[in-house]
C-alpha cells in the first residue's frame, strides 16, 4: 500500500495553520514601519553602531578638550599677569596683550546684553501631507545652523561685543553648520533651544534684532513662540575654546 | 468560509502586541523579520493549498513554517553582511510562491463551487422525474 494515501487527510489543518497564522501577525506588527523606525531601517547594523559610537567619543573627547583649554587659558593669563608685575615696561606690555586676548575672545568676559532664546516650534503643521508648501511649513518650523548665524550676524551689525551661542564663545573662525538634527558651532553639537548671548547695548541690540524683515521677524511670523528675547544687566561669557592654531599665515616683513 | 479563518487569526496577531503596547523593532534586525514574515505568509498559503487539496501534513507544515522563518532571517543577514541584497532575492521568490499558491487555492475553490453548482442543478432536475415516477 502506498504510505503516503494512510496519511492523507490525518488530522485538520485549519488548527496548525491558523495557529501559525496568529505568529504571524505578531511579526507582521513588530516589522511594521512607523516614523519611529522609518530612519534606523535602511542602513545596516554595522554602519549605525559605527556612526553612533564615534560621534559620542568624539563629542565627549571634544568637550573634555575644550574644558582643558579653557583651564590652560585662565592660567596663562594668571601667569602673564604674574610675570608683569616684575617691572613696569611688562606691565605696559601686558596690558596690550590682555587687551588683544579680550578682542579675539580668548578670555572670559562679563557685561549686560541681552540674551535670545531660539526654540522649536511645537505648534503642529495644520494638515499633515506632502504637499510642497506644507513640506516647507514644516522646516521652517525648526531652528536651523542659518537661522543661528543671521542672528549672530545681526548682533554682530547691532554692535555686540561679545557673543556666545550655548555657551560656546562666538570668535574668529567659528563656524556654524547643520549635522543631521543638530548644529554644530565649531566642534560642539548643540540643539533647540538655542541660547544666544550677547555683551553691548541692549536697547540697540535689540532694535537692531526687530527690524520688521529681519531673522526675528520671520521666525516670529512662523510662531510667536519660536523667539524670546530677555534683557540682562549683567551675565559672563565664557573664553572662546576652539582652535587657535594657525600654519600657514605670519606677518610680512617690512621692508624699509 | 473555512477559508477566512486564517486572515482573521493573522488580524487577532496584529492585535496582541497592540493591547499589550509592545514596540515595533527598530534598527536592520526589522528588515531581517520582515523576510521571515513574507517566508511565514509562503508556508501559511502553502498550508491552506495542502489543506484544501487533502494532502496536509501537520509535521511538514511546522517544520517548514518555523525552518523556512530561520532561513529567510539568515538569509537576510548573511546579504547584509556580505554587502548583497539578498533580503530581496529571497522576497521575490516567497513573493512568486505566494502567487502561486493563492492562485491555486482560488482555482480549487472556484472549481469546488462549480461543481456543487452543477451538482445542484442535476438533482433539481433528476428530482421531479424521481417524484412523478
Amino acid at each position: 500500500m502506498n504510505p503516503f494515501v494512510s496519511r492523507i487527510n490525518r488530522g485538520s489543518w485549519e488548527l496548525p495553520v491558523c495557529g501559525l497564522c496568529i505568529v504571524l501577525g505578531v511579526m507582521i506588527y513588530l516589522t511594521q514601519i512607523n516614523p519611529s523606525t522609518r530612519a534606523s531601517r535602511n542602513i545596516s547594523a554595522a554602519q549605525s553602531s559605527r556612526i553612533d559610537t564615534t560621534d559620542t567619543e568624539l563629542q565627549n573627547q571634544y568637550n573634555k578638550l575644550s574644558a582643558q583649554v579653557q583651564h590652560l587659558q585662565e592660567d596663562n593669563t594668571k601667569l602673564q599677569n604674574a610675570m608683569a608685575n616684575q617691572s613696569n615696561q611688562g606691565k605696559v606690555l601686558n596690558q596690550g596683550l590682555q587687551d588683544t586676548k579680550l578682542f579675539a575672545g580668548l578670555t572670559e568676559v562679563e557685561g549686560p546684553g541681552v540674551t535670545i532664546t531660539l526654540r522649536d516650534s511645537t505648534k503642529p503643521p495644520p494638515v499633515t501631507d506632502s504637499k510642497p508648501e506644507v513640506v516647507a511649513q514644516e522646516l521652517n518650523s525648526i531652528i536651523h545652523d542659518d537661522d543661528v548665524l543671521k542672528v549672530v550676524n545681526e548682533l554682530w551689525a547691532s554692535g555686540a561685543e561679545a557673543i556666545s551661542v550655548n555657551n560656546h564663545r562666538v570668535s574668529i573662525g567659528t563656524s556654524f553648520r547643520c549635522v543631521g538634527p543638530t548644529i554644530l558651532v565649531d566642534g560642539a553639537r548643540i540643539a533647540s533651544p538655542v541660547v544666544i548671548r550677547a555683551i553691548g547695548d541692549s536697547e540697540t541690540l535689540k532694535g537692531g534684532l526687530n527690524i520688521p524683515g529681519g531673522i526675528l521677524d520671520q521666525l516670529r511670523q512662523q510662531d510667536p513662540a519660536m523667539v524670546e528675547i530677555e534683557t540682562v544687566k549683567k551675565h559672563v561669557l565664557p573664553a572662546f575654546t576652539g582652535s587657535t592654531q594657525h600654519t600657514l599665515l605670519s606677518v610680512p616683513k617690512v621692508t624699509k | 468560509m473555512i477559508i477566512l479563518l486564517p486572515i482573521v487569526c493573522i488580524a487577532l496577531g496584529v492585535l496582541i502586541p497592540y493591547v499589550l503596547h509592545l514596540q515595533p523593532a527598530h534598527g536592520i534586525e526589522a528588515t531581517y523579520l520582515a523576510v521571515a514574515c513574507i517566508a511565514g505568509l509562503d508556508t501559511v498559503c502553502g498550508g491552506i493549498r495542502t489543506g484544501l487539496e487533502g494532502k496536509f501534513h501537520n509535521d511538514v507544515f511546522l517544520t517548514g513554517f518555523f525552518s523556512n522563518i530561520l532561513i529567510a532571517f539568515f538569509f537576510a543577514w548573511l546579504g547584509d553582511k556580505i554587502g548583497l541584497d539578498l533580503a530581496l532575492a529571497a522576497v521575490l521568490v516567497l513573493g512568486t510562491r505566494i502567487f502561486t499558491n493563492l492562485s491555486l487555492i482560488r482555482r480549487f475553490l472556484l472549481t469546488k463551487w462549480q461543481d456543487e453548482r452543477q451538482r445542484r442543478k442535476l438533482q433539481r432536475q433528476s428530482a421531479p422525474a424521481t417524484t412523478n415516477t
